[in-house]
């Protein structure tokens, strides 16, 4: 899958996906949860979450 | 679709009238009067390319807006309010030492506050929004 093709099923921008993958951004709750559904992964599989405490 | 063609209509109307007027007024070609133009051909020039950068996310299906880019916006726009402050206050140190007039001095604020924020929309959406 292209970042295009993945951009446009979760419905944002290109940009979005290639910060995404160069850990620039972090996602909203939904736009995470619609890749983990895109994928057909649980969340914890595509992000992880790093505690600061 | 309907943006990205008012953003064009509008920067044509601007480059039409600037051109009516460069041609009619008696420019002396020096930098004070040609820096108000070259502020107008810089601002038109960059809604040009937003227009063009629109358009193009919209041929693509892509939205013309998502998550990211209006999360780079309103950090775009909060840290360069807190500069442009600092910009003003300089100005207004700086009013009484500088033999210039005010409206010269307000144009140049304006100007300084729109570099500003082209200058941090450009950093952060290069830096990105890591730990926002």
């Amino acid at each position: 899958m292209t970042q295009d093709e993945l951009a446009q099923k979760v419905k944002v921008r290109r940009e979005t996906i290639v910060f995404l993958e160069k850990n620039k951004y972090n996602p909203s709750l939904k736009l995470a949860y619609d890749l983990a559904t895109v994928f057909s992964v649980p969340i914890e599989e595509l992000f992880i979450f790093e505690k600061d405490i | 679709m309907k943006r990205s063609v008012v953003i064009f209509i509008l920067s044509a109307l601007v480059i039409v009238l600037s051109a009516v007027w460069f041609a009619n007024a008696k420019i002396s070609f020096n930098l004070a009067e040609l820096m108000p133009f070259g502020i107008l051909v810089l601002v038109v020039g960059i809604a040009v390319f937003i227009g063009i950068k629109r358009i193009k996310s919209i041929r693509r299906g892509e939205p013309a807006e998502d998550e990211l880019s209006k999360k780079i916006l309103v950090k775009t726009s909060s840290i360069s309010y807190y500069i442009s402050i600092y910009l003003w206050l300089v100005i207004g140190f700086f009013s009484d030492r500088l033999n210039m007039e005010n409206h010269t001095l307000i144009g140049i604020g304006i100007a300084g506050m729109a570099l500003i924020y082209l200058l941090s929309w450009v950093f952060f959406s290069l830096r990105g929004l890591r730990d926002e």
